[in-house]
C-alpha cells in the first residue's frame, strides 16, 4: 500500500509541473491557433536562466522564479512580435516550420555557449524529504514546486476570468475577427498570450531544475509531453491542460510500478489514443468547426 | 654545389627515420569521445617523456586521430602498418574502434596494445597480435558483487539499469554472476534514460527490501537515482554502481547522496601499485586536471609497448613474442598477457573496488591495495 501511495503522490506532484507546461502551450494555441513546437526549448531556456542566476548570483531557484517569469515573458513577447505575428495568416505547415526552426536555434545557441554537458543544480534541499507516515515520503523541492505551480495556475485563472485584459485574451481566443471589431487590440493580446505561455514554460523549467538535470536538448522530451497533455485535455482549454498534466503524471508513475518503467511511455500513449478515440476533442475540449 | 645540398637534405630527412623506432598511437582526439581521449593522449605524453629520459632517444610516436569512428580508426591502422612501418600500435580508445582495428592488426602482423576498451569480444577472437591492458566488462560486475559478498552476507539483489546496450549488457553479466553465487534477484528494472521521476520504481524496489542495489547509469541519471533513493528511503546493505555515472568527480561532489556508494574502476591514485601516486601528482601538475583511469592505462600501455619494441630491435614478430612472454610491474600493477577463460593475450587486471568516503574515492578492496576500510552496511540515511 505504501508503494501505491508513494507513486500516487509523486505522480500528482510531477503532474503539477507537467500541467504548467501544458497550460502555456494551450494558451498560445487558444489565442493564436499556432502550435508552438519551440515550447520545450523555451522551457530549456528557462532552465539555463535559472542555472545562471543560481551559480552566478546565488539566488535560490524557487526565488529566482520572480526574475525568470518577467524575463521569459519579455522573451516570449519578443518572439511573438518579431516572428510569430508575421505568419499568423500563413498555412499551418509554415507556422510549424517557423516554431521548429526557432526551437533549433535556441537549443543550438545554448549548446554553443554551455556545451552539451549535463548540468546539475544542487541546492541544500535537493534531496530532502518529508515523512508523511506509513513509509511514504514526499520530496521537499517537488512539493514546493507543486505549491508554486498551484499558486500560479490560480493567479492565471483569476487573470483570465476577472481582469479586462484576461477577458480580452479570451475573446480573442473565441473569435479573433469579432474581437477586433469590438475594439480589442488582438495583436497586443497575441503578444501577451505568447509572453504568458513562454513565462509559464520558463517557470516550469525553473521549478524542475533543482530535481532534474539540464542540457541543451532537454526541450524535446517536454515538447512531446506538452502536446500529449494539451491534446488530452482539449486544445485551448486551460482547465483541460491542468487535468491532463496531473493525469499524465499519475499514469507515468503508476505504470512504472505496476507494469514496467520501460513501458511507461507506451501506457501514456495508449491512454492518450483511447481518450482521443472516445472523445476526439479531448477531455475538456469543445469541438470547433 | 646544389647537388651537395640536395644530398645533405635527403640525408637529413632520411637519417632520423633510419634510426628511429616508430610506434603508432590511434586515439579519439576529437569528436564526442574527446574528453576521455584527452586523458589517453596525456598519459601517452607522460610515458614518452619517461622513455626519452630512460635513454630511448630513437623512439618516435606517430599520432592518428580516429574521431571516435571505427572506419577512420581502420584507415589510420592501414596507414600506420603500411606507410609508417610502425613496430607496434597503442590504442584506440572505444570498444567499437578497437574491435575494428584488432582484425587489421592481425592481418598486417602489427602488435596492437589496447589500453582501455571494455568490450569482452575484442580479446576473445584468438587474435595473436592483439593485446589488452584493462580488464574487460565482465570484471565490473563480478568484482563489485564479490566485494559485497566478502563484506557481508547479502542474499537478495535488485537491479536497476538504463535500457541501452551498455545498461542491459552489464546487468546481464551481473545477473549470471549472482546466479552462480546463489543470490536471489528480487527486482529487475530497466528504465528509459532521461526520465524525471524514478521515485515510484525505487519505492517498489524498497518494498522488496533487497540486500544489494545494483545500478548501471550515466552521470546525470546516477545522481538522480541516488537522490530519489534517499527520498523514498531505499536502504539496502550496499549501493553498487557499475560504470560510467558512479565513478565521476561530479558524482562524488554530491556528498549528500553519493557518500558510501561502492563502485569499481581500473585504477585509482591511492592504490599501492608502484608509481601510481607519482603519476597522479605529475599528471595534475603538468595538465592541471586529475587523470582518469584511462590515462593510467594509456601510460602503462605505452611503457610496455615501447620497452618491448626497443628490446626486440624494431622487429614486429619479435615484439609480439616479447609482449606475450614479458612481465611488468608499474602503475597498473603487475601486467602479464595471458590466455584464460576464452581470452587471448588479455592482462588479467585486478579491478579496484572503491567507495566514496568524505567526498573522495577511496580504494577499499582488495585488501592489499586498500587505502581505507570499507563502510558496510550502508549507514542509515540522514
Amino acid at each position: 500500500m505504501a508503494v501505491f501511495f508513494q507513486s500516487l503522490i509523486s505522480g500528482i506532484l510531477i503532474g503539477g509541473v507537467y500541467a504548467l507546461i501544458g497550460i502555456g502551450l494551450t494558451l498560445i494555441f487558444g489565442v493564436m491557433r499556432v502550435i508552438n513546437f519551440a515550447h520545450g526549448d523555451i522551457l530549456m531556456v528557462g532552465m539555463y536562466l535559472t542555472y545562471i542566476i543560481f551559480t552566478m548570483m546565488g539566488i535560490d531557484p524557487f526565488v529566482s522564479v520572480l526574475i525568470t517569469f518577467p524575463l521569459m515573458f519579455a522573451f516570449g513577447g519578443f518572439l511573438q512580435k518579431v516572428f510569430i505575428n508575421r505568419i499568423l495568416d500563413a498555412v499551418a505547415q509554415n507556422q510549424i516550420l517557423l516554431t521548429i526552426g526557432l526551437g533549433l536555434i535556441m537549443s543550438n545557441t545554448v549548446m554553443l555557449i554551455f556545451t552539451s554537458d549535463y548540468k546539475i543544480l544542487t541546492t541544500s534541499y535537493s534531496s530532502s524529504t518529508i515523512q508523511v507516515g506509513g513509509g511514504v515520503s514526499v520530496s521537499w523541492p517537488l512539493l514546493v514546486s507543486f505549491l508554486i505551480t498551484a499558486a500560479i495556475t490560480a493567479a492565471l485563472y483569476w487573470f483570465l476570468l476577472k481582469t479586462d485584459t484576461g477577458q480580452a485574451i479570451r475573446a480573442t481566443a473565441q473569435d479573433r475577427d469579432a474581437a477586433q471589431l469590438m475594439g480589442i487590440n488582438v495583436k497586443r493580446m497575441s503578444i501577451i498570450a505568447f509572453g504568458l505561455g513562454s513565462a509559464l514554460a520558463g517557470t516550469a523549467g525553473a521549478l524542475i531544475s533543482p530535481t532534474y538535470y539540464i542540457f541543451p536538448q532537454v526541450g524535446g522530451v517536454f515538447t512531446l509531453k506538452a502536446f500529449v497533455i494539451t491534446v488530452l485535455g482539449g486544445m485551448g482549454s486551460v482547465v483541460g491542460a491542468t487535468l491532463g498534466g496531473v493525469l499524465i503524471g499519475i499514469t507515468e508513475s503508476m505504470s512504472a510500478v505496476y507494469i514496467s518503467s520501460g513501458w511507461k511511455d507506451v501506457v501514456v500513449f495508449v491512454l492518450f489514443l483511447l481518450v482521443l478515440l472516445f472523445k476526439p476533442s479531448g477531455l475538456m475540449g469543445k469541438s470547433r468547426t | 654545389m646544389r647537388k651537395h645540398f640536395l644530398a645533405l637534405g635527403v640525408a637529413l630527412v632520411l637519417s632520423p627515420s633510419l634510426v628511429a623506432q616508430k610506434i603508432g598511437v590511434i586515439n579519439s582526439m576529437s569528436g564526442p569521445e574527446a574528453p576521455i581521449g584527452e586523458n589517453i593522449t596525456n598519459g601517452i605524453k607522460l610515458a614518452e617523456e619517461d622513455l626519452k629520459k630512460k635513454g630511448y632517444s630513437t623512439l618516435q610516436l606517430v599520432w592518428e586521430d580516429d574521431t571516435g569512428k571505427p572506419q577512420i580508426s581502420m584507415s589510420a591502422m592501414e596507414k600506420l602498418a603500411t606507410r609508417d612501418n610502425v613496430v607496434g600500435v597503442v590504442g584506440p580508445y572505444t570498444s567499437a574502434c578497437s574491435n575494428a582495428v584488432a582484425k587489421l592488426a592481425e592481418k598486417y602482423h602489427v602488435p596492437l596494445l589496447i589500453p582501455a576498451a571494455a568490450k569482452e569480444e575484442i580479446t576473445r577472437q584468438g587474435l595473436k597480435f592483439v593485446f589488452r591492458m584493462n580488464a574487460p566488462a565482465d570484471k565490473y560486475a563480478s568484482s563489485l558483487i564479490d566485494a559485497a559478498v566478502g563484506l557481508g552476507k547479502p542474499k537478495t539483489i535488485a537491479f536497476i539499469y538504463e535500457n541501452t546496450d551498455f545498461g542491459t549488457s552489464t546487468s546481464k553479466t551481473a545477473k549470471e554472476y549472482v546466479a552462480k553465487k546463489g543470490m536471489q534477484v528480487v527486482s529487475d528494472v530497466s528504465y528509459p534514460k532521461g526520465s524525471a521521476d524514478y521515485r515510484s520504481t525505487l519505492a517498489q524496489i524498497k518494498s522488496k527490501n533487497p540486500d544489494l542495489v545494483f545500478m548501471v547509469s550515466y552521470v546525470a541519471d546516477a545522481i538522480l537515482l541516488m537522490r530519489q533513493s534517499k527520498e523514498v528511503g531505499l536502504q539496502p546493505q550496499a549501493f553498487l554502481g557499475a560504470g560510467a555515472g558512479f565513478t565521476t568527480v561530479e558524482f562524488a561532489k554530491e556528498t549528500a547522496i553519493s557518500e558510501n556508494v561502492i563502485s569499481c574502476t581500473q585504477w585509482t591514485e591511492d592504490v599501492s601499485w608502484p608509481g601510481a601516486k607519482e603519476f597522479y601528482t605529475r599528471y595534475k601538475a603538468k595538465f592541471g586536471k586529475e587523470p582518469t583511469y584511462h590515462a593510467a592505462c594509456a601510460y602503462a600501455s605505452m611503457m610496455v609497448m615501447a620497452e618491448t619494441a626497443k628490446g626486440s630491435g624494431g622487429d614486429r614478430a619479435k615484439t609480439r613474442d616479447g609482449l606475450k612472454a614479458g612481465k611488468w610491474n608499474g602503475i597498473m600493477g603487475e601486467v602479464k598477457f595471458a590466455d584464460y577463460d576464452g581470452f587471448t593475450n588479455q592482462n588479467d587486471h585486478q579491478m579496484l573496488v572503491q567507495q566514496i568516503l568524505k567526498g573522495n574515492y577511496e580504494t577499499v578492496l582488495p585488501a592489499k591495495f586498500a587505502s581505507k576500510k570499507a563502510v558496510y552496511p550502508f549507514p542509515k540515511w540522514k
